[in-house]
């Protein structure tokens, strides 16, 4: 049974003026401990879909089915990490990560070692006590990577984390987060406007057309983990960003 | 696969920092007293058109036991209202910023009672209230009860739509989420209406006894201007200066305790 179903979901935001046709139709499923990587146009309703999956907005017509349920409510197994970090300014990098728990009715024991634990996986031990302004935007989105593993989701849902980051650490930013998939096994959708991200990252990546965002192909990435930089190098690699990049250029989302 | 692991640095001195914001505005102090000084006693000025520093420091000393007891008489007032004011202030801010049925019920209210110029009341309160503490109180909330509700109203409506949906994801019911993202979110924008209400605590409390009391600083400039004792006019001045100035660097003192975190209060580095 896949871990999560999209059905025929399409998105309208009613507008005062007009109405703007966001998503939709669109229909994939995720493999329990899969990554997907949706890329796709700037505006095509990539957040949309997330925000929908998660149960953090409605979906226009459609249905989501996440373990065999429908979605009707946000749902509490998945960890969620955006583009801004959404660090809380008054709280330390601990308590960052413990925010989670504060929430739950039932957190379990010994969560702030857990929490160091994640920092520490995550090269950011050392600023426990530190606040989030004393962090670079490399590291705040560390923490935000452990804020969302925290709560053990059996999900995590990427909406460009890495966008604001500069190149480099953007790179950095890719082997950590396949660090922490290796530790711990989490159906994983990543939303991204980069084609070498979404086939690095990936086992699957979804490509879609601009808005109002549909499913144009999916790519699967045969590859064995941890993936090395260097896959980046390999003609394997080329070729799939390949397909991709022609997929743009054929709907006249990249034009030369 | 190997990640590189960072170091927190050492944290730098204040003391250089700390000094610097001290002895400036003192400097700048002294050379404006002695300029004053230099200038009336070399145009020979009398001192019921402006006395010297020295004439005034002199008077506070002569008069101290009068002149601090009138100040606890204001300070009394002004403490009082700012306290009213900002229980006030803080149950309406968040009550119009919970609910849009409160805001709309109030907002009419809140934009009279603003457009209304404060110290023409002041009269007014003497026929309701009669001479004393009780009005001085009053018109020391009037004073300052806006600041505090706008200031509140504001930050309680600026929490981060990307956070709330990020503590949404979180499952945080609404009353965490108000305690634990949208209070704190809130606070810089609360405590900059405290601060302005708090320093507007003793101007209210003054102006009022010019008119309503027979007690307090207020009433005692108004009495020593009437009988041409300047020098200890300026030297109720002098009190209610000072006072005030105490206020405002108490209440920058506990903002910096209350909120450290925020960008405004931050060291900056060269
Ligand atoms: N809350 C909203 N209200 C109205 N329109 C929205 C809202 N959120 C997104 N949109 C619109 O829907 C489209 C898709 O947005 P989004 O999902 O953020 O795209 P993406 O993440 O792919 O860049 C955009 O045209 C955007 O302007
Ligand atoms: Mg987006």
């Amino acid at each position: 049974m896949s871990a999560v179903v999209v059905d025929q979901v399409t998105k309208v935001y009613v507008g005062r003026d007009e109405d703007v046709h966001a998503l939709g139709p669109v229909s994939l499923t995720m493999q329990r401990g899969e990554t997907v990587a949706i890329v796709g146009p700037s505006g095509c309703g990539k957040s949309t879909l997330l925000r929908i999956i998660a149960g953090l907005d409605d979906a226009t017509a459609g249905t989501i089915t996440v373990d065999g349920r429908r979605v009707v409510e946000p749902l509490d197994n998945v960890g969620i990490v955006f583009q801004r970090d959404l660090l809380l300014d008054w709280r330390n990098i601990l308590d960052n990560v413990l925010l989670p728990t504060e929430f739950m009715a039932n957190p379990g024991p010994n969560l702030e070692q857990r929490a160091r634990d994640l920092l520490d996986q995550l090269g950011v031990g050392g600023f426990a006590k530190r606040f989030p302004w004393e962090l670079s935007g490399g590291m705040r989105q560390r923490v935000a990577i452990a804020r969302a593993m925290m709560c053990r989701p059996s999900m995590l849902f990427l909406d460009e984390p890495f966008s604001a980051l500069d190149a480099l650490t953007r790179d950095q930013m890719g082997v950590i987060l396949q660090k922490v998939q290796a530790a711990q096994s989490v159906t994983t959708l990543l939303i991204t406007h980069s084609i070498p991200e979404a086939v690095f990252l990936s086992d699957r990546v979804i490509v879609m057309s601009g808005r109002p965002g549909i499913v144009l192909d999916e790519i699967v990435v045969d590859a064995p983990r941890p993936r090395r930089l260097a896959f980046r190098e390999e003609p394997a690699f080329a070729a799939l960003t390949r397909r991709i990049r022609l997929h743009f250029e054929r709907t006249g989302v990249l034009v030369e | 696969m190997t990640v590189v692991t960072m170091t927190a640095p050492k944290r730098r001195s204040r003391l250089p920092e700390i000094v610097g914001a001290i002895a400036t505005p003192v400097l700048s102090a002294v050379l404006g007293l002695g300029a004053w000084e230099l200038a009336v006693r070399g145009l020979a000025l009398p001192p019921y058109l402006l006395p010297a520093p020295s004439l005034i420091f002199q008077v506070i000393v002569d008069k101290w036991a009068l002149l601090w007891g009138q100040l606890g008489f204001t300070a009394l007032a002004a403490a009082v209202g700012f306290g009213i004011a900002m229980v006030l202030g803080l149950v309406a801010g968040a009550g119009i910023a919970a609910s849009r049925v409160v805001d709309r019920m109030l907002y009419p209210w809140l934009v009279v009672f603003h457009a209304i110029p404060k110290v023409v009341v002041a009269p007014l309160l003497l026929v309701w209230v009669g001479f004393g503490l009780k009005s001085g109180i009053i018109f020391v909330v009037i004073f300052t009860f806006f600041p505090i509700l706008v200031n509140t109203v504001t930050g309680l409506k600026s929490a981060d739509p990307d956070l709330l949906q990020l503590t949404r994801s979180m499952r945080a019911g609404t009353w965490k989420t108000l305690w634990k993202i949208r209070m704190p979110s809130a606070l810089p924008s609360i405590m900059s209406g405290v601060k302005i209400s708090a320093t507007m605590a003793p101007l209210g409390a003054v102006i009022g006894e010019f008119v309503a009391s027979n007690k307090g600083l207020g009433h005692l400039l108004i009495q020593a201007v009437g009988s041409l004792e300047v020098p200890l006019a300026f030297a109720a001045v002098v009190m209610i200066s000072v006072f005030g100035i105490l206020v405002w660097y108490a209440a920058d003192l506990i903002e910096r305790r209350v909120i450290p975190w925020h960008a405004s209060q931050r060291i900056k580095t060269p």
